[in-house]
């Protein structure tokens, strides 16, 4: 079965560092995320799994079998890691037509002519793309040409499959199509994929987990869902989400053995942890987090604010309210439209806000506010 | 990661290995010969026994260095040739500045008519071998004040030219500007068409006018170019040797290619070294200044190469009327010359251009006693034939080795990009560049004389010819596959590794096919200037291994002229035919060697 583990990868270039001591485990057909903002070490650590970089430091397992360790001078190379590489901006042969391109590996391989020729129509045929094996590249669009790089990869039958950012180059409707595209090849191909993107919703809607990096440290490796409603700090919580998580400075106080008063100038408000009651110092500088779905306008709400902007999307609307200076963000289904400046109530109605300590960015507990 | 591992690992990987071997071949080749250039600016050699009394052969001494830096006949030997020198190679940078800019800007930036064959056609003079417009020059402008026979322009309107204007620097200076105008045209234009025009474009949008975008955006923005030009030119201009020494010998103007030859060549070869490494000193500054200014050029200019649609100057009622001139300039320049080796070709007695003295003679006549010491035409001439022979089979080998090397060379500085290594193999590859021909060859001659390790004594053979012009040629090559790698992403090749494809089947089925009109441009520079080289080669060949042009040398030394013009035009035919063919077959094109994109 193949899994990959990383044990204390670390990758410098020169003197900087883009990953950091790197531990990780992939399961049998997971279907992991790199996710982080762009030059956060993802395209790095992928290339150094597929055996195209070389790590300053540690180990790598793919399927039980070492294929890099720096102590042991273990260094296999990418054709022998039976792995399968999708490449950001496709990579395709210019000079051969799709056929080609995706039987070289296979003549490469030895196969015999009838074999390569009934792989070739099967795997044209699944990415949809067999009325265009005789064209060349140039003569494709991008959608088509990923289907291609798609093919081209799947030719040999890896058992793991490494995509860096394999979307970002589509129209967004292209996108979509594809991600779907994507999760159905994940099952019907029945290998482990490992995906690159800086794209939160990507990574969300497709990932079995989500491994999230900021400057070549990993921050967290959780279900999508988890990482959402639990995110281990302050970066994770503000990366992944959009509308982008609410932020409120406040003070800290302990009150009433497990409750926290939280202030800031003229808010006051409680906070009551989830599980285990927490301890802050008094004056502790904290972060408050709440989801914009986690307020909702209705005509009986604790706070009144003023609308300061409505951004209507069909399916749902943003709405900006002004609180003393704050502005909240908040997520209300449907369309609704409120004027500009006009007064409405709102509350805080979940039991899923995230208090950070200011100073360590560290997740201190989730719970209720009133 | 120990040693062992870690060396393991290194030597795996191709371009490690292309890396390692050529820097070593290279400074074997390249920086051992300047160790031995400069041993021999302080040693007495066979045919200076007689002015550095009581020494023997090999003795050290300083004898060199102080009679050419100081002593009373030090102005003579050096400090005038090299103001000379100087004064040259600055006024040819100047003329082909403002002419290959002048033309580039035309060509990419107006509504200029003919610019298709304008581009082709401004070419041709680099194409051509340098001597060509000085031979040219003297066809029509020589005058009978020096002595000899007077030129066309004489023969045709009965002026006599002036000295200055038939020779010495005025000539030489036109000469190489209009020689190598087509580098600055190819470098600039290379820029001009590559520049983003978003950025002429919004200064257009603020109102400002077409002179302040030309001197506010787009001069500072090919300055870099323009500059990194006229490095080039100013050191293909200082090593120069043909255009000097037929524009400047008959007045005695020296230069320092041209006092190299006279004294390597005859009692005082330890002056030619000191002028060879002087020379090279001044090379390798160029190149430590041309390395600052590319480095930093790439950070100001945006090639996005989808150059939007920029739109063009229009240049109104002038159109036609300059098209026209400027058409009609550059046809006399590629096309007149030709005719003048023509006509000098088939006349008897030179300066009488009337009907009755013409002759075939020189082209196909069996050879007469009184004439030339009956040495046959050259189209009956068996050691023309194998000069003929040995010059294209000096451009096939040097161009095949330059060529192949280029591409491992360039494939591996590309691979390696940034590594201490590479940037090692890149300048090495590039210096032959700047090592002035005529010094380039002195240095093989006295490396290679003798034994050398397990390489046994090259002079006189036909290999030590290859083997300097593959090492100067180098750089062309190398330039070309650099750009070539440079444009393909390095994920075309992982492609092809992930997939378990071998490194020789990646570089010959992927990455060789996919840039092949630039790899074989690396190819075609090489050829066509071993075609017409005559510095590089003149102190290196034996009768043996004559080639055409150090023919032509001697034919023209000798006073023959009419043998000198005919195999000059079989010279130029034969380059530019070939050029012609290899451009249109293969799309491969010299401007790409060059460095222009
Ligand atoms: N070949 C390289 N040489 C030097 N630095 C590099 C190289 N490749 C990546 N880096 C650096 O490593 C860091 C991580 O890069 P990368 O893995 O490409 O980020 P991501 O894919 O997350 O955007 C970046 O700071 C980048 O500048
Ligand atoms: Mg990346």
């Amino acid at each position: 079965m193949p899994e990959i583990i990383l044990k204390n990868v670390t990758k410098k270039f020169g003197k900087s560092i883009a990953v950091d001591n790197l531990n990780l485990k992939i399961e049998d057909r997971e279907f992991v995320t790199l996710l982080g903002p762009s030059g956060c070490g993802k395209t790095t650590t992928l290339r150094m799994i597929a055996g195209l970089e070389t790590p300053t430091e540690g180990e790598i397992y793919i399927d039980g079998k070492c294929v890099f360790s720096s102590n042991e001078g273990i260094d296999i190379s990418p054709d022998k890691r039976n792995v399968g590489f999708l490449f950001q901006n496709y990579a395709l042969w210019p000079h051969m037509t799709v056929y080609k391109n995706i039987s070289f590996g296979l003549e490469n391989m030895k196969w015999e002519k009838d074999r390569i020729k009934e792989r070739v129509i099967k795997l044209l045929e699944m990415l949809r793309i067999s009325e265009y094996s005789n064209r060349y590249p140039s003569e494709l669009s991008g959608g088509q040409q990923q289907r291609v790089a798609i093919a081209r990869t799947l030719a040999t039958g890896p058992k793991i499959l490494f995509m860096d950012e394999p979307l970002s180059n589509l129209d967004a409707k292209l996108r979509m199509e594809m991600r779907t595209e994507l999760k159905r090849l994940h099952t019907e191909t029945d290998s482990t994929f490992v995906y690159v993107t800086h794209d939160q919703l990507e990574a969300m809607t497709l990932s079995s987990k989500i491994c999230l990096l900021k400057e070549g440290l990993l921050q967290q490796f959780e279900p999508p869902l988890d990482i959402y409603h639990n995110p281990s700090n302050f970066f994770v919580a503000d990366f992944v989400g959009s509308p982008t998580m609410n932020i409120l400075e406040v003070k800290g106080e302990n009150v009433n053995l497990d409750e926290v008063k939280l202030s800031n100038g003229k808010i006051q408000v409680l906070f009551i942890p989830k599980s285990s009651s927490i301890t802050v110092q008094d004056g502790q500088k904290l972060l408050l987090g709440i989801r914009p779905e986690d307020i909702s306008i209705t005509e009986n709400g604790e706070n009144e604010g003023t609308i300061y902007s409505t951004l209507p999307s069909g399916m749902e609307t943003v709405v900006k309210i002004e609180l003393d200076g704050l502005i909240l963000t908040c997520v209300v289904f449907g369309g609704v439209d409120f004027n500009i400046g006009e007064k409405v109530k709102f509350s805080f109605n979940s039991d899923k806000n995230i208090l950070f300590d200011k100073k360590s960015e560290r997740n201190i507990a989730s719970g209720k506010l009133i | 990661m120990n040693y062992r591992n870690r060396l393991r690992s290194f030597l795996k990987k191709p371009h490690n290995i292309i890396l390692v071997s050529l820097a070593f071949i290279l400074i074997y080749l390249t920086i051992i010969p300047i160790f031995t250039i400069i041993i021999d600016t302080v040693t007495v050699h066979q045919s200076e026994l007689m002015r550095v009394k009581g020494s023997r052969v090999g003795d050290f001494t300083l004898y060199h260095w102080g009679k050419v830096l100081f002593s009373s006949a030090s102005r003579k030997i050096f400090y005038e040739p090299f103001l000379n020198t100087m004064v040259v190679a600055f006024g040819t940078c100047f003329v082909a500045i403002t002419l290959g800019g002048l033309v580039a800007w035309l060509v990419t930036r107006t509504n200029l008519m003919f610019k298709g064959i304008i581009s082709t056609l401004f070419i041709f003079p680099y194409i051509m071998p340098s001597w060509t417009l000085a031979m040219a020059w003297l066809n029509f402008f020589k005058n009978s004040r020096v002595g000899g026979a007077p030129g066309l322009f004489t023969a045709l309107t009965g002026i006599e030219t002036a000295n200055w204007f038939a020779y010495g620097p005025f000539p030489i200076i036109v000469v190489l500007g209009l020689h190598y105008a087509p580098f600055a045209y190819i470098l600039i234009g290379g820029i001009l068409r590559n520049m983003d025009a978003n950025l002429e474009e919004a200064a257009l949008i603020l109102k400002a006018g077409r002179g302040r975008i030309m001197r506010k955006i787009t001069i500072p923005i090919v300055l870099p170019a323009m500059l990194s030009t006229f490095l080039l030119v100013f050191s293909s201009a200082m090593s120069a040797f043909a255009v000097p020494a037929f524009l400047g010998t008959t007045v005695r103007y020296q230069v320092l290619t041209t006092q190299m030859y006279r004294t390597l060549n005859g009692l005082n070869p330890g002056y030619g070294y000191i002028m060879a490494l002087i020379m090279i000193v001044i090379g390798v500054l160029i190149l430590g200044i041309n390395q600052k200014i590319v480095g930093t050029r790439k950070s100001f200019t945006t090639i996005t190469g989808k150059s939007s649609n920029i739109s063009l100057i229009k240049l109104r009622g002038f159109r036609g009327l300059f098209s026209g001139i400027l058409l009609f300039m550059i046809s006399l320049v590629c096309i007149v010359p030709l005719i003048s080796f023509a006509v000098e070709s088939f006349i008897i007695e030179p300066g009488n251009y009337s009907f009755s003295n013409f002759t075939t003679l020189f082209w196909v006549g069996a050879g007469s006693p009184d004439i030339a010491n009956s040495e046959p035409g050259i189209l009956r001439n068996a050691t023309i034939f194998k000069g003929l022979w040995n010059s294209v089979r000096l451009s096939i080998l040097v161009a095949f080795f330059a060529g192949s090397i280029g591409i491992l060379a360039g494939y591996a500085i590309v691979k390696k990009k940034g590594s201490k290594l590479a940037t090692l193999v890149n300048n090495l590859a590039f210096f032959p560049y700047l090592m002035p021909s005529m010094a380039f060859g002195a240095i093989f001659l006295s490396m290679f004389a003798v034994r050398r390790g397990f390489i046994p004594p090259l002079y006189g053979t036909f290999a030590l010819l290859v083997l300097v012009g593959v090492v100067k040629y180098l750089p062309f090559a190398s330039r070309a596959s650099v750009g070539a790698m440079h444009q393909l992403s390095n994920e075309i090749e992982e492609a092809g590794i992930i997939q378990g494809i071998g490194w020789g089947k990646r570089m010959m089925r992927i990455i060789i096919p996919i840039q092949k009109s630039s790899f074989l441009s690396g190819y075609l520079l090489p050829f066509i200037s071993s075609m017409r080289e005559l510095s590089l080669f003149i102190l290196l060949v034996t009768p043996s291994t004559r080639i055409l042009t150090t023919m032509l040398f001697q034919y023209d030394e000798k006073g023959w002229s009419q043998y000198a013009n005919a195999i000059n035009l079989l010279i130029v035919l034969f380059v530019v035919i070939s050029n012609m063919i290899v451009t249109k077959v293969t799309g491969a094109s010299i401007d790409k060697g060059i460095g222009g994109q």
